[in-house]
């Protein structure tokens, strides 16, 4: 009798102790899932979570983003925990090769256990019985064949390995940004072959019409990031450096704002190369920059939203004393915003950024090389300064950019 | 300090020596007593300081003067809300402008803050129809898009929308 009694309590107790075990799983891939931002591709503007139909633009014709929740025929609900790994990790699903849009090649670097919480999450999504819509890809691309071939030559998947030399932060950082965060998908350069080309890991590459700057240790720290901006960049959207715009809203949104706080200052310190608190440099504003056609185009269009010292409104608009943008060589952004506008970004129920009008048919060549070479001078340490020739060649090239945007 | 010219209700104003931080409300309150402009969120967001510009090419364009400063105007045509009303040689108002006749029989406004703003958008689109006319049912349509930015927060934009929408349908070459 007492032994039926133990028995019944284990088959009571099981079924509890399985659950919270799941549960606490299934919680970790939520998380993990979030660190990857699999909704922003996975999930169509005001469509169902995961159910796919996003489309992409490509040079090679538009790309759909497929159903990926627990649904066991339009989903991935019948996939084995294998057929998850291989996607994941070598781009190949039970119907085919995946096209590199699904950033494997970040995501071949999650560990096995960090896979498997994956898996039992999406296993334990709500399904969705929206189908999957074809691809509209032209010749060769549209032969999925070839993406073997692709992979034999690009991708030679290699699961994640910390660096003895480094701290457990700096590893975990390099291990969530580079894995999960994929964030060399956009701001690593790819060679001829559409690969990332790890040579030059993080330099900065052009993503539609916009540039995703250079975010290797070298040039934040000289651009003066302190960790603080960096933590509050990546995890509100907005810092005392700027704020994000664009696809990189999106990641901020979905991903980036949902690191915790140990991930958020993991992430920091890989960026940075610093385990140190990095302080930053102070703002720029040069005050004898305050002359000139330049000077009176930004009184005149700029500084009642961006203030007369470039100080921003909080809000409302943000500061251009030390601007990111404004700073770099590359000045593709800095002309984006101020020929085309920016769309209104609400970063949370509190953060809010109003939209800026663009000034394109306000400012020909040599005003908006007056006012650019105005901006450079005042807000920034930058010694780039633009000719007239100059500046209609690099509208140009934003305008035809603009043009071809994907989206 | 930098120089400006401009003229506002066909009258010229300047040359005057103007600080380049001045915004153009500071401008026509200040500089050159034009008080019928309103400042209201001072950000560009509620439009009520909203005045006309007029072009070389015959057209017209509306700027908002709390985010653009005095001497971006430099040299331009530009109107107010004091240069609607039809005026006697003594400076009396002997008839108001059709667009300000609709807003007060379908009394549109109360307290009055956004109307300066309001009337010149709509002045500058009922100009913009009788260069471009469109179709009868296209009406309430373009007046939501043209005036949805402007804001009000008395009589609720019904009474405004529908003085714009009689006052298009009731103009000849307007429609078609």
């Amino acid at each position: 009798m007492q032994k039926i009694a133990s028995l019944a309590i284990i088959f009571a107790i099981s079924p509890t102790v399985m659950a919270t075990t799941d549960n606490e799983l299934i919680n970790k891939g939520k998380y993990l899932s979030q660190l990857a931002d699999c909704y922003a591709c996975h999930t169509a503007t005001g469509g169902e979570p995961y159910a796919g139909g996003l489309s992409f633009k490509t040079p090679f014709g538009v790309i759909y983003s497929t159903n990926i929740t627990s649904d066991k025929t339009q989903g991935i609900g019948d996939y084995s925990f294998e057929d998850f790994d291989r996607a994941m990790r070598h781009g190949v699903a039970p119907k085919g090769n995946l096209y590199p849009a699904m950033p494997y090649t970040s995501f071949d670097k999650i560990t096995q256990e960090d896979m498997r919480a994956l898996y039992v999450y999406f296993m334990n999504t709500k399904p969705s019985s929206q189908a999957n819509l074809d691809n509209d890809v032209m010749f060769p691309a549209n032969i999925r064949l070839g993406l073997k071939g692709w992979n034999l030559l690009n991708h030679k998947p290699q699961e994640f390995a910390a660096d003895n030399s480094k701290s457990d932060s700096w590893n975990r950082g390099n291990y969530i940004l580079n894995s999960f965060g994929h964030c060399g998908e956009c701001h690593t350069p790819r060679d001829m072959t559409m690969a990332m080309d790890h040579s030059k890991h993080y330099q900065g590459a052009m993503i539609g019409n916009v540039w995703a700057p250079d975010i290797t240790s070298q040039s934040l720290i000289e651009q003066g990031w302190s960790s603080q901006d960096i933590k509050d960049l990546l995890g509100t959207g907005y810092s005392r450096k700027g704020t994000v715009v664009g696809e990189m809203y999106t990641a901020i949104y979905h991903s980036l704002s949902k690191f915790d706080e140990q991930d958020l200052h993991a992430s920091a310190v890989y960026l940075l190369d610093s385990d140190e608190d990095v302080p930053g440099k102070p703002l720029t504003f040069n005050a004898q920059a305050n002359t000139g056609e330049g000077y009176q185009l930004y009184m005149g269009y700029c500084a009642s939203c961006h203030g007369i010292e470039g100080e921003g409104k909080p809000n409302f608009a943000p500061g251009l004393a030390g601007n990111e943008s404004l700073a770099h060589e590359n000045s593709i952004n800095l002309l984006v915003a101020t020929l085309y506008g920016i769309k209104p970004q609400f970063y949370s129920t509190l953060v809010s950024f109003d939209a800026m009008p663009g000034y394109d048919n306000k400012l020909n060549d040599e005003e908006l090389t007056n006012l650019v070479n105005y901006l450079k001078a005042a807000f920034t340490n930058s010694t780039i300064r633009f000719t007239v020739k100059e500046m209609g060649v690099l509208r140009k090239e934003v305008e035809g950019n603009q043009e071809n945007a994907a989206h | 300090m930098t120089m400006i010219s401009v003229t506002i209700n066909n009258k010229v104003y300047g040359p005057l020596e103007v600080d380049p931080e001045v915004k153009m409300t500071d401008f026509l309150h200040e500089y050159v007593n034009l008080t019928g402009t309103k400042f209201g969120c001072g950000q560009g967001i509620c439009q009520a300081c909203t005045i006309i510009v007029d072009n070389e090419d015959g057209t017209s364009d509306t700027v908002r003067t709390c985010i653009t400063n005095a001497m971006v105007f430099n040299g331009k045509k530009l109107r107010t809300i004091e240069g609607h009303a039809k005026t006697s040689k003594t400076g009396e108002i002997i008839a108001l402008h059709p667009v300000q006749e609709a807003f007060v029989n379908n009394f549109s406004f109360q307290c009055g803050w956004c109307t300066s703003g309001f009337t010149n958008k709509t002045v500058a689109l009922v100009e913009k129809l009788k260069r471009q006319p469109i179709a009868k049912d296209q009406v309430q349509k373009i007046i939501e898009t043209e005036l949805k930015d402007h804001v009000c927060r008395c009589t609720g934009y019904v009474k405004y929308y529908k003085a714009v929408k009689e006052l298009i349908l009731s103009t000849e070459g307007a429609t078609v």
